[in-house]
């Protein structure tokens, strides 16, 4: 990643302009105007490099229009990487122009201490009750007044305490046949604990002992694809040097955007740093998806009992086309006895949620996660199994929207789900069409 | 553009159907082609997405009142400059008017508004039997509309033609705001002039489309699928000349190149031998039980004029992976320079063989790339430049390249485009091959029915 977006030029020209990218982009489903689709992104870019364009306020917010899905990415003939010159144009902008203010704040100041988001994010969870209120299912929460965010968006409440807080450093297990360091994200350790919890439950039963470096920050990429390069980079270097310390035979993730930040984009980040990025590659070629890991595990099948119930499941864009996983999380949802697996239509379209992008442009992201919903809803499962908490979050707020009762939950969980049944295998009850309250 | 012509497009389409940002109308200087507009005077003033054929009058009678010119456009994948702006024009998309109207079955027509996806259109009516056939590489993503204006083809031409022959109706806005049906629901109709062919490959310079009707066919049982390895290209062009003298019909034979063989092997390894001269991708459909013999006849020539290898699949998913090696071509070969410009040159299929010769005499001379890959069942050769547009000596070198392709194909008595158009890219050659007279036919035409020259001004008969 070279440090002026001119540098870009060789990528920029390889767009000839055919449209394919028009057959997937998301936001362009919805807009139709020929700017928000990935040749469209491309020639704006270009236009700036050219000198035709400026850094407008236009110009922002069709950068800003973007879910980083990176579906134009693997379906364009020529291979025109559509979400690096994206992000190379964001860092332009946060260059030339700076982060809004609140972006700053959360970028520069929190996200990179983690002692300041740990504080942060104990205040927020007993005040939360004041601003926000339970969706309509006993499901998540909704905002009760403005915060810049949309009334209606739906948001998980903050754990009662931080996951890492709930565990000692290193699980152990009897006669442990593995030893891997779990880098648990930001939303796993604020928000969905349950996600966390069900990783280590399902390693520590097939022998495998966890470590969760305690000093373990955010990934960094929300604060990479919005621009800021500098701060990206102290937390990537941070993180390197954590996970490096264990002596583990792998790093496990249970989100595909962390683990594409630290398999691939961290020596990306960091390549003209020589002293990291063989480190920055060290740790990527140890990195593995919770369902990766899963699958390699012999006779991870052997102790599930039977789940009766009807299940799809939705590709997140960055482990789909990041880390490149879609087997594994089918393989092991088929495996589970009594459980019928029922693909949607799309499953590997994105949810509409592009982490921030969901907060800026609600009413968009809105209209693609309708499109996600009702894939779901047609399927007529009453499990979604998903691997990452920011799909999880926006499938259900437009579930909870549609008053659709589907419940939503990581495969880590679903696994673990048969394993509880596995354990004790008095039957689970099951009554159709109250599929989540029994789940329950 | 003026604040009141754009107050009053805004009502026709409603505000947020309609575009004045600078960064905006930027993304409407270009479609697929290598056209360049001068976004300095080439700017479009507004781009309107309008949702019935209304409104599209309404804006059209607008235009010609106020002398705008209108650049309709569908998707804009054409690759012959036939959507890009033009000054302070008005860009109408007609990509809201995308609804399917009507599967007749019964009759085996369908209706269809012009922002229908050509590849949406075809699978509706692949799942109750039928088929539209026209297949040109962007049916994923272009618009019907757009197909008919530019009269798309695609490999299955060879057997099943191109869009104008599925197209048997029309309703369309003249460039004078009137609304006007074509042809209709039958397949015989001989009531005055053939409007409708005459509108179909108008490229948007006689009329805004919308409204399509076009016949369907029964689907195809079944499908057989082989390749065969040359080790000269001479004796893949001399195979499909004789596959076609024979009188067998594929329903698609393509012909690649080694420049092409080489990079698709490199890039999806598909088992091709890289020292080859050319591949034939051949595809029969039909009745199952005709299938083997035909391709068996096919073989038969193949190995007579000197295929070294024969592929025939045995399964789907064999011939899937066959086609995975056509499908992965451009992609394969952008990977070789930045640039790529594709021609379609279009000879009579008996000159195939002169034709490729001659394409390989002119990249010698020009010192250039030129890869070819081409549905050569229908002697619709794409020429494929690989070049760098940031390299300004080459780009000069393969200019000149390609007025000379230009020159060589109507000489061998073939047409400047077989399905891409005139549009901008060619307009200054359209002589070579009309002669003055068929010229000025087509601009009196031109003139009958846009006597304000307002729709899409410069697209074939030039600035």
């Amino acid at each position: 990643m070279d440090s002026s977006l001119e540098s870009w030029q060789k990528e920029v020209i390889r767009c000839i302009r055919c449209g394919a990218c028009q057959n997937v982009c998301p936001v362009f489903k919805e807009l139709q105007a020929e700017s928000t689709v990935a040749r469209g992104r491309v020639k704006l870019i270009r236009g700036v490099i050219s000198k035709d364009l400026d850094l407008t306020d236009g110009f922002i917010d069709k950068m800003s229009l973007c879910l980083m899905c990176k579906a134009c990415v693997v379906n364009c003939p020529s291979g025109v990487k559509v979400d690096k010159l994206v992000e190379a144009a964001r860092k332009e902008i946060a260059k030339k122009k700076g982060l809004s203010p609140l972006k700053m704040l959360i970028f520069r100041l929190v996200l990179k201490n983690r002692w300041v988001f740990n504080a942060g994010m104990r205040t927020g969870r007993i005040f939360q009750g004041l601003v926000f209120r339970k969706g309509s299912n006993g499901q998540g929460m909704l905002p009760r007044m403005s915060l810049g965010i949309d009334k209606r968006r739906l948001l998980s409440p903050l754990a009662q305490k931080p996951f890492k807080s709930m565990y000692p450093e290193v699980v152990k297990v009897p006669e442990a046949t593995m030893r891997i360091a779990f880098f648990t994200g930001c939303m796993i350790n604020y928000i969905y604990t349950d996600t966390g919890r069900a990783v280590i439950n399902v390693l520590n039963q097939n022998g495998v002992e966890v470590v969760i470096p305690s000093l373990q920050n955010c990934c960094g990429t929300p604060v990479r694809i919005n621009g800021d390069y500098e701060t990206a980079k102290t937390m990537a270097k941070a993180n390197i040097d954590v996970f490096l310390k264990e002596k583990v035979d792998a790093v496990v993730v249970a989100c595909g955007t962390c683990g594409l930040s630290l398999k691939e984009e961290y020596a990306e980040l960091l390549k003209d740093d020589p002293n990291y990025v063989e480190k920055a590659k060290k740790l990527g070629s140890m990195v593995k998806d919770f369902t990766e890991l899963v699958v390699s595990l012999e006779g991870f099948e052997g102790k599930m009992g039977r789940l009766p119930v009807k299940v799809t499941y939705h590709d997140p864009c960055h482990l789909i086309r990041g880390l490149k996983v879609k087997e594994q999380p089918r393989q092991i949802i088929r495996s589970i006895p009594g459980v019928i697996f029922e693909e949607m239509t799309k499953a590997d379209t994105c949810c509409g949620s592009g982490g921030s992008f969901s907060l800026y442009h609600y009413e968009l992201s809105t209209k693609i996660n309708d499109h996600k919903v009702e894939s779901v809803h047609k399927t007529g499962a009453e499990i979604l199994a998903t691997g990452c908490s920011a799909c999880r979050m926006h499938i259900e707020d437009g579930l909870n929207r549609q008053g659709n009762p589907v419940k939503v939950m990581h495969t880590a969980q679903l696994l673990e789900m048969a394993y509880q049944a596995g354990a004790n295998p008095s039957p689970v009850k099951h009554d159709k069409g109250k599929g989540r309250k029994n789940l329950e | 553009m003026r604040l009141e012509i754009i107050q009053k497009l805004s009502e026709i389409v409603g505000k947020d159907n309609l575009y004045t940002e600078l960064e905006d109308l930027y993304c409407y200087t270009y479609d697929a082609s290598f056209v360049k507009a001068d976004f300095k005077k080439d700017l479009a003033g507004v781009a309107v997405y309008p949702s019935n054929t209304e409104e599209v009058a309404q804006i059209i009678k607008l235009a010609n009142q106020e002398m705008i010119p209108v650049v309709p456009r569908g998707a804009g994948t054409n690759v012959s400059g036939g959507t890009i702006s033009v000054g302070d024009c008005i860009i109408l998309v007609l990509k809201r008017m995308n609804k399917i109207l009507e599967i007749d079955g019964k009759n085996l027509i369908a209706v269809v508004e012009p922002g229908v996806i050509t590849g949406q259109l075809q699978s509706e009516v692949e799942r109750i039997g039928l088929f539209y056939p026209p297949d040109p590489a962007s049916q994923a993503f272009s618009t019907m509309g757009g197909n008919v204006a530019e009269c798309a083809g695609g490999p299955r031409g060879v057997k099943y033609g191109v869009t104008r022959d599925y197209v048997i109706g029309l309703e369309a806005v003249l460039p004078t705001g009137e609304v006007i049906n074509t042809g209709g629901r039958t397949i015989k109709n001989v009531t005055g002039y053939d409007m409708t062919k005459l509108f179909t490959g108008s490229e948007g310079t006689l009329c805004v489309i919308t409204k399509i009707i076009v016949k369907l066919i029964p689907l195809p049982e079944a499908k057989s699928t082989m390749m065969a390895v040359f080790s000269e290209i001479v004796q893949a062009c001399e195979t499909v000349s004789e596959i076609i003298a024979t009188g067998l019909v594929p329903c698609s034979l393509e012909l690649l190149d080694n420049i092409y063989i080489r990079n698709i092997e490199e890039y999806a390894k598909v088992g091709l031998p890289t020292e080859a001269g050319a591949v034939l991708l051949i595809e029969v459909d039909g009745d199952s039980e005709i299938l083997a013999k035909q391709i068996g006849k096919i073989e038969k020539i193949c190995s007579q004029l000197g295929a070294v290898q024969i592929r025939v699949a045995k399964t789907k998913e064999e011939a899937e992976e066959l086609w995975r090696a056509r499908r992965s071509a451009f992609a394969a070969v952008s990977r070789l320079r930045p640039t790529i410009i594709g021609e379609d040159a279009t000879v009579p299929r008996s000159s195939i063989p002169a034709a490729v010769n001659r394409i390989q005499e002119i990249a010698a001379k020009y010192n250039i790339i030129v890869a070819v890959l081409g549905h050569a069942g229908d002697g619709n050769l794409h020429a494929t430049i690989l070049t760098d547009e940031t390299d300004q000596e080459e780009m000069a070198r393969v200019e000149k390249a390609i007025d000379e392709i230009f020159i060589a194909t109507v000489e061998l008595g073939g047409s400047l485009s077989g399905e891409h158009g005139i549009g901008r890219a060619k307009s200054k050659f359209i002589t070579i091959q009309t002669g003055e007279v068929g010229l000025e036919v087509q601009r009196q035409i031109k003139q009958a029915l846009d006597p304000n020259n307002i729709l899409n001004p410069g697209v074939m008969f030039g600035a």
